[in-house]
């Protein structure tokens, strides 16, 4: 796989771009951190940030002219948060002493800062901390510049004179009404190893490099009112700070210009949406400072802006509690690893490839996308852990088989009177169809492996429907599409598929496939875009339903779209048109149609990571007060199973007398098979006429607890696996015997599973205890 | 992977009729080979692994294995 590639897209996502605050506020504070922290109530930690980013932040803290609160994206919802007030109450509440800084030896250089203004004082501070030996020129006698201006309700006389004490205590020199002109300019830079000229008050116009503030090629920086052209203590600031780096660039000779592009205010790719943001009033301040309760408060409005939008919709993406951008850099790491663990395995293999991802992004980024490429990469490598989709595929290899895969043209006229009803009455609502049979296969009805196995007694009454209302004969053909193959990334089992489907349609004349699965529909799609498919429900929608007088009381249902039709907005359509047409009334989900969810069975994550599965599940079926109705057989057993009452469509059109559809159970995975294998026998004898041979009777007869059966299922141990372990342990006497209980205790390799089953005999009767598997072999000597 | 004799000593080989006995069995799975004690038959040495061994340490060491 091209890990360049994926990188790339892992860069895309937005999820590390800073808030709109923060790319405003000349010198970063990283408000978000900042405001979290208040929010706990720690202002000290608040207070550590504030020093960490802001030059001189006690006095700052009091005077700053907060260009990023205009930025802030709350103001649409509630006013603006009051960043600067918070940073006042955080100079109250959270004030540390500074850190004693050991002075460096000052040997890298010396530099001369004109002006002792704030921006001046930045760069004395900032290099001086960093080994320069800096003199201050200054014209008046004291060092602040235009920052006395500032004093009055927040900044006290007292407060600035004792941080620029603190400025003389470092050891920096001062020299006092030093009127500089341009000739004194010039001697300067003849000494000096770099100037900063941050006085205000300069006439000279000067051409200076707008990134780096460096003046034509000269050793000669400057900032503060010069560069920024406004009053603004914060950008004014921020200049000095800048220059001062471009000045210890400059004198360790390396590039000026390097990765600076997000200096002083940019703008961030992050696009909040407030739309929905709930609307809190900005809290003001009862006296001339928040109090603690008032910050913390003031700070609880913050969103904590950060795009979110697919972890807000996908289960998986909050389980594992990770950005596609940082998911994108583990899949990397797991890809480059040749020793050592592939810790990223479980959470690739949790992943339902639903799409939803990115349907809710608006860069596209789509994490389906990535996941299957990544999965095609650990098979080739070798490096997909066995068991997370061998019952799957051993499931679709199943299908495929004689046990179920069948194929078969219509049958003629006279043979095939019984699948459509002659008018009695023309233009009667009860005409269930009619022969439109021409002797060419126009359509191939290929219901998929799920749907035989979860509604085996409905398939036939399908067949007939279509039978007796397209035009054109409707041959039928049984097996599954091979979407399991492409969850596992197994492109190998994918092609062989593929060529199987598309020789039968070869020798079918290339009939239109009608599809009821929305599995099959975008295996269809993505491997076999030559054939053209019609999905069984817009058929109905299109056609007509065939028990007109079936309509149940009205109810309201909310739809769960399968996600395999996030794409599909007419069969989106369609199966709205089939639900009203029954007197159902529709309430629509947040998350519907091109935004739906997954079940929790896409992506074989069902197979691969249960605990996930259970999770979107979970989800999902709180999502609705009412009853849901599907389409998709997965997406109706995995609801059921999850508690929720859950019509399949199926449920609506063929309803049973005396059943109640929603609360229809699963069927177990070996009852599958045998439904499976079911409808192939009762087509073949029903439609066609064909003798069929009966499934061999099973050897024992086996009596088996719920508890078992629900062991069975988690650990995905069929029927026949211990038909088969029974009858080699009571053939061989190959078992383990428990005199005490009496129980025997067996165990049978086969394919790659050991199997073990705990019984015990009573008369002709198998009583099955406990079963359980492994993987692991062991080496007979 | 370790089994404790006393928690499984009333099963006995049926075939054999003998009580089970520790030694060293070689498992292996994947790229994996190893040597554990596991409870067997003395004499035709069909090897026993009750269900906590299979779900517990065994599927770890598989899991494990199926990571590398
Ligand atoms: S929606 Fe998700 S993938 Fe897209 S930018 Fe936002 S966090 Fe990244
Ligand atoms: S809501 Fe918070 S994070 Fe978002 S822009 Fe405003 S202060 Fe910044
Ligand atoms: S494809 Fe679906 S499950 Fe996978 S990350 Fe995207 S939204 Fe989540
Ligand atoms: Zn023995």
């Amino acid at each position: 796989m091209d890990l360049d590639k994926l990188l790339e897209t892992g860069d895309r996502c937005i999820f590390r771009e800073p808030p709109t605050c923060t790319a405003n506020c000349p010198v970063h504070l990283e408000i978000i951190e900042f405001i979290s922290e208040i929010e706990k109530g720690d202002f000290q930690k608040a207070y550590k940030l504030m020093e960490k980013k802001i030059p001189f932040h006690r006095i700052i803290g009091q005077i700053c002219d907060h260009p990023c609160e205009s930025f802030c994206v709350r103001s649409a919802a509630g006013g603006a948060i009051s960043i600067s007030e918070l940073e006042k109450a955080v100079l109250e509440y959270g004030a540390a002493k500074p850190k004693k800084i050991w002075p460096v030896p000052k040997k890298k250089g010396k530099v001369a800062v004109i002006g002792a203004g704030l921006s001046g004082l930045t760069v004395a501070v900032d290099l001086d901390k960093k080994g320069y030996e800096i003199v201050l020129y200054e014209k008046t006698d004291r060092l602040g510049g235009r920052l006395w201006d500032h004093i009055g309700e927040s900044l006290k006389e007292e407060n600035l004179s004792e941080e620029l004490k603190l400025v003389k205590d470092k050891g920096i020199s001062i020299q006092f009404n030093q009127e500089l002109d341009k000739n004194r300019l010039m001697d300067l830079l003849l000494e000096y190893d770099a100037v900063y000229l941050g006085s205000g008050g300069w006439d000279e116009q000067l051409e200076f490099n707008p990134k780096t503030f460096q003046v034509d090629e000269l050793n000669l920086f400057i900032g503060g009112k010069i560069v920024t052209r406004n009053d603004s203590v914060i950008f004014s600031a921020s200049s000095g700070r800048r220059a001062a780096l471009s000045i210890e660039r400059y004198l360790s000779k390396v590039s000026l210009t390097d990765s600076r592009e997000r200096e002083g205010i940019f703008e961030t790719p992050l696009k909040q949406d407030v739309s929905e943001t709930e609307v809190i009033i900005k809290i003001e301040k009862q006296s001339s400072i928040y109090s603690k309760e008032e910050a913390i408060q003031e700070a609880k409005r913050c969103i904590k802006c950060q795009c979110r939008k697919c972890m807000d919709g996908c289960n998986h993406l909050r389980k594992f509690d990770i950005s596609p951008y940082a998911y994108v850099r583990q899949i990397n790491h797991n890809e480059r690893i040749i020793l050592g663990t592939h810790y990223a395995n479980k959470m690739i293999n949790s992943c339902t490839e639903c799409g939803l991802c990115k349907e809710e992004c608006f860069l596209d980024i789509s994490m389906k996308d990535v996941i299957q490429d990544t999965r095609e990469s650990m098979v080739e490598r070798n490096k997909m852990p066995v068991s997370a989709h061998d019952f799957a595929l051993k499931d679709m290899a199943f299908s495929n088989s004689s046990r179920f895969s069948l194929v078969r043209k219509q049958p003629s006229k006279e043979q095939s009177k019984d699948l459509f009803y002659y008018p009695l009455i023309s233009f009667s609502d009860y005409v269930k169809g009619l022969y439109h049979g021409t002797g060419k296969t126009e359509y191939l009805f290929y219901p998929g492996c799920q749907l035989p196995a979860s509604y085996p007694d409905d398939v036939k009454s399908i067949y007939e429907y279509l039978v007796g209302h397209v035009k054109g004969d409707v041959g039928i053909y049984l097996g599954c599409c091979g979407a399991p193959a492409d969850w596992a990334g197994r492109q190998d089992l994918m092609g062989e598929n593929i060529e199987a489907i598309k020789k039968v349609w070869e020798e079918m004349e290339r009939p239109t496939f009608i599809l009821a699965c929305s599995s099959c529909i975008r295996v269809f799609e993505k491997y076999l875009p030559e054939i053209k498919v019609q999905s069984l429900w817009d058929i109905y929608a299109e056609k007509g339903l065939p028990n007109k007088d079936q309509i149940k009381i009205p109810q309201t249902l909310s739809i769960h779209d399968a996600c395999g039709t996030r794409e599909n907005s007419d069969l989106h359509e369609s199966v709205r048109k089939i639900a009203s047409k029954l007197g159902y009334n529709i309430e629509e989900l947040k998350y519907s149609r091109e935004r739906t969810k997954c079940c929790g069975y896409g992506g074989l994550v069902y197979y691969a990571n249960r605990e996930q599965s259970d999770g979107f599940v979970a989800e999902r079926i709180q999502e609705s007060p009412h009853d849901i109705l599907v389409y998709c057989t997965m997406c109706k057993d995995l609801f059921v199973s999850g508690g929720k009452r859950t019509f399949h469509l199926i449920d609506l059109i063929y309803p049973k007398d005396n059943e109640d559809g929603a609360v229809k159970k699963m069927p177990t995975l070996s009852e599958r098979h045998q439904n499976r294998s079911r409808v192939k026998r009762s087509l073949l004898k029903e439609v066609w006429n064909e003798e069929v041979d009966e499934p061999a009777q099973d050897d024992y007869q086996l009596v088996i607890p719920e508890s078992v059966r629900q062991n069975m299922e988690d650990r995905y141990i069929l029927m026949e696996d211990i038909q088969a372990v029974v009858k080699n342990a009571q053939e061989s006497r190959k078992r383990f015997f428990n005199p005490e209980s009496g129980d025997y205790l067996a165990s049978l390799k086969r394919e790659h599973v050991t199997f073990w089953v705990q019984y015990a005999q009573e008369d002709d009767k198998v009583l099955i205890r406990n079963v359980y598997s492994h993987r692991m072999e062991i080496v007979e000597e | 992977m370790y089994q404790e004799k006393k928690d499984y000593q009333s099963w006995i080989c049926d075939k054999c009729q003998k009580e089970l006995e520790l030694t060293k069995v070689k498992v292996h799975y994947l790229e994996g080979e190893f040597e554990v004690e596991l409870l067997n038959c003395p004499t035709c040495h069909q090897v026993f692994i009750n269900e906590s061994l299979a779900l517990g340490k065994m599927a770890e060491v598989e899991q494990g294995l199926e990571d590398k």
